[in-house]
């Protein structure tokens, strides 16, 4: 069976237009961050660098001791979206401490308003 | 120096039928001690009940005991207290046992004194399963710091002083927070003792931690606990 590599190309090039529009979209509208569109860039970038450059995929292979170059390249996305996930559970982490504290000031600050109405109330 | 200013803190989720009855123990005590509840989001009417009797902080969302508690402990440090004393809003610590914790703290000025069910033969101890919990997790504190002698790590009567409100108000475990705020505080140098305390069964309501819950509760603690003895000191910070 013939495999029409150029085919392979296009449809990887088209992809890698459309997913960059879309995040480099989304950073210009914050709602991502710079670091994010160039984590994210990655599963652009990765596959574009192992179909342009095959001789790069090969040697990584070889330096890696990884049978198939395709193997190597899927590891470094995995990579990618582990320091993704990392940096986002991080982050989860910190807005939660951030939201309990404001719940908390909010909730004594709250109970010192109350206190005073209840006070000047109960003095009419 | 005058007669020193104790507040007890009462966290509280749903005790629509314990808060009454507590709060006016509380007042039967007749020691003049200060109390705020924290409502810790319930969704009955324990807010509505224990408005009448007792200052209140509602919280606009439930952050869970830690996060009621901190939040008591910091009504503490903005409002000059020189003790708090934490007690379970479930009717489970008898509040005149609180002046046992003051008498300990006038004979020996620990930064935190710990209200204990083991110490004594005499009292409520909780389930074979809790009990077994509760002195590995203390076994694994009195290893890993020195000068801690302590049996009953997840008690939730204890007094703090000045010291403690501090270093609590600005830091506080949110999950499992009495035996790991316990490490915290060993790690910061302050220290801790025990002082033995009746309690009663629950009366109202279930525990959350049943079953296999139980242990994994047991595994966390100790994981959080070893993590405290190898992380920097924050007391600089405070």
């Amino acid at each position: 069976m013939h495999i029409n590599h150029s085919s392979t190309y296009l449809f990887i090039a088209i992809f890698a237009v459309i997913y960059t529009l879309i995040i480099a979209r989304k950073t210009a509208r914050q709602q991502l961050d710079i670091y994010d569109l160039a984590m994210l860039s990655m599963v652009v970038i990765i596959p574009a660098i192992f179909v342009s450059f095959p001789q790069v995929a090969y040697w990584l292979s070889r330096l890696t001791g990884v049978e198939f170059p395709f193997v190597v390249m899927f590891g470094m996305l995995i990579a990618i979206l582990f320091i993704i996930i990392h940096r986002l559970t991080v982050k989860i982490h910190r807005l939660e401490s951030n939201c309990r504290l404001l719940v908390q000031e909010l909730s004594l600050l709250k109970q010192v308003i109350d206190e005073g109405v209840k006070k000047s109330t109960s003095k009419k | 120096m005058g007669t020193p200013r104790v507040l007890i803190i009462i966290p509280c989720y749903n005790e629509q039928g314990a808060i009454s009855a507590l709060l006016n123990e509380i007042k039967a005590c007749q020691q003049d001690y200060e109390t705020i509840v924290v409502d810790d989001g319930s969704s009955d009417t324990t807010y509505q009940i224990a408005h009448e009797l007792s200052p209140i902080i509602k919280l606009l969302r439930n952050l869970g005991i830690g996060g009621a508690v901190q939040t008591g402990i910091k009504y503490a440090q903005n409002n000059d207290f020189d003790f708090c004393v934490q007690i379970d809003g479930d009717g489970q610590h008898p509040p005149c046992e609180v002046s046992k914790l003051l008498l300990a703290y006038r004979e020996m000025p620990n930064s935190i004194i710990i209200g204990s069910r083991y110490l004594t033969h005499d009292t409520f101890r909780s389930t074979w399963a809790r009990r077994v919990g509760s002195q590995t997790i203390a076994g694994a504190l009195n290893r890993l710091f020195t000068h801690s002698k302590i049996t009953d790590p997840t008690s939730g009567m204890r007094l703090m002083d000045r010291k403690a409100i501090e270093l609590f108000a600005k830091h506080y475990p949110h999950d499992f927070p009495e035996p790991i705020s316990l490490a915290w505080a060993l790690k910061e140098g302050l220290s801790v003792s025990e002082v033995p305390v009746q309690m009663r069964p629950r009366v109202h309501g279930d525990s959350s931690i049943i079953g296999l819950k139980q242990l994994a509760y047991m595994l966390r603690v100790l994981g959080y606990i070893l993590l405290s003895r190898l992380k920097r000191t924050k007391l600089n910070d405070v």
